[in-house]
């Protein structure tokens, strides 16, 4: 049985077209199932072992990189297949998974291509997409071997599934990208030096693949991983291998 | 290639595929990048390929291939499967297959190596050894060297 977890903006009038042309496909596949709509605060986690306990299968999320991941951060650790149809702008995952964004997404569910992903940990809480790491005078411990540091502050971005895009300098007409590759983690720093009297420049960024990783600070940094922001002095981020059963397309980037 | 121009696509790609909608999909290398801010301190150890830009320290060891930028500094020992140096490196080095010195190069410490490139320019302060020499070191030295004589005297056993 499929269950479907219709994110709350798709209920905005622009996407009602393409989400009615995904629901005859999915009839058409028979692969319709139960729609389930979130709220901006809603913890998936209990709805989705509701589900499983129901008689759930398979849980696909619609929407994009946002619901993605609010859904998975939480339910990393529920016990079933997952499947992503994504919807409008701001889908980078997608694409990463191979999955096309709008009704062509509804044949890569019905191949069920499933692969085991990993997910990144941090303190206890598992994050899916992507985690940032303001500007802040950061001393990071990789797999416990060496250490990384900058004269002055420094800004993080780790990658998961999410690549991240960003630009030498604020004028830079073209955008760099950094794909993210499985089975490691990818962190991207960037250091920061002051500006004659006021302001910072990015100096040129590191890469640094890990699997697990410490973040340290004399004084408390912000962090935002899937969205979601906390204050944090220390943090252990740590690749959790083959944590979720996910439908991905054959062009994956992986 | 981890960091490419989103609008140009790199060369040197090791697979390249299309994808339903014609944009072509690109598998990377892992690669590590120290960039020229940054300090590394401790082991430092990677799978896949080093770019040096910045200060490391301690040891540097990867089976893949190494390379050291103009103004990078690598004040370790150096373990890689080859090398490009165009930076200093304060250590001995260790390179399976082939090290390339630029004209910018400053080598402190000893080097061995299987193939060795050295452009105008590149400075060395220490011992250079590569495979394949041992037989003719062995014949050198006996040719040219006499072994200082030793005189030894046996002590008979207590009683």
């Amino acid at each position: 049985m499929y269950v479907y977890l219709y994110d709350n903006f798709i209920r905005h009038k622009k996407f009602a077209a393409t989400v009615k042309a995904m629901e005859i496909n999915l009839t058409d596949y028979g692969i319709a199932g139960k729609i389930i709509r979130l709220n901006n605060y809603t913890d998936a986690k209990p709805i989705i072992e509701d589900e499983i306990k129901r008689g759930a299968t398979t849980v696909v999320m619609v929407g994009n990189d946002h619901t993605f991941g609010q859904v998975l951060s939480r339910s990393a650790t529920c016990e079933t297949v997952f499947g992503f149809l994504p919807i409008g702008p701001g889908n980078s995952i997608a694409e990463v998974l191979g999955i096309p964004v709008g009704v062509e997404a509804c044949t890569v569910l019905s191949r069920r291509r499933k692969v085991r992903l990993d997910v990144g940990w941090i303190n206890n809480r598992y994050f899916v997409a992507q985690l940032h790491v303001l500007p802040a005078p950061l001393e990071v411990l990789y797999d416990e071997r060496f250490r990384v540091t900058a004269n002055d502050l420094m800004e993080m971005v780790v990658c998961n599934l999410q690549p991240f895009y960003w630009k030498q300098h604020k004028g830079d007409a073209e955008t760099q990208v950094v794909h993210p590759q499985d089975g490691k983690l990818e962190a991207f720093l960037r250091p920061l030096t002051k500006k004659r009297w006021w302001g910072y420049t990015y100096e040129s960024p590191s890469i640094f693949p890990f699997e697990e990783m410490e973040i340290r600070s004399a004084e408390p940094f912000t962090i935002e991983a899937d969205g979601r922001r906390t204050k944090e002095i220390k943090v252990k981020i740590k690749l959790a291998h083959n944590k979720i059963e996910m439908i991905v397309g054959k062009y994956r980037k992986f | 290639m981890i960091f490419q121009k989103s609008s140009k696509m790199p060369t040197d790609v090791i697979e390249t595929e299309f994808s339903e909608r014609g944009t072509p999909l690109v598998h990377d290398e892992v690669e590590t990048i120290v960039g020229p801010s940054v300090n590394v301190e401790g082991d430092f150890a990677s799978e896949g390929n080093i770019i040096v830009k910045g200060t490391v320290a301690g040891s540097v060891h990867t089976s893949r291939h190494l390379s050291v930028e103009q103004g990078a500094k690598i004040m370790a020992n150096v373990r890689a499967g080859s090398a490009q140096i165009a930076g200093e490196v304060k250590g001995n080095m260790k390179i399976k297959e082939t090290l390339e010195l630029t004209a910018t190069a400053r080598v402190l410490g000893d080097i061995e190596v299987k193939t060795l490139v050295v452009e105008a320019g590149a400075l060395i302060a220490g011992k250079v050894m590569m495979p394949g020499l041992e037989g003719v070191e062995g014949k050198g030295l006996r040719n040219s060297r006499v072994a200082p004589t030793k005189k030894v005297e046996e002590i008979p056993p207590m009683q």
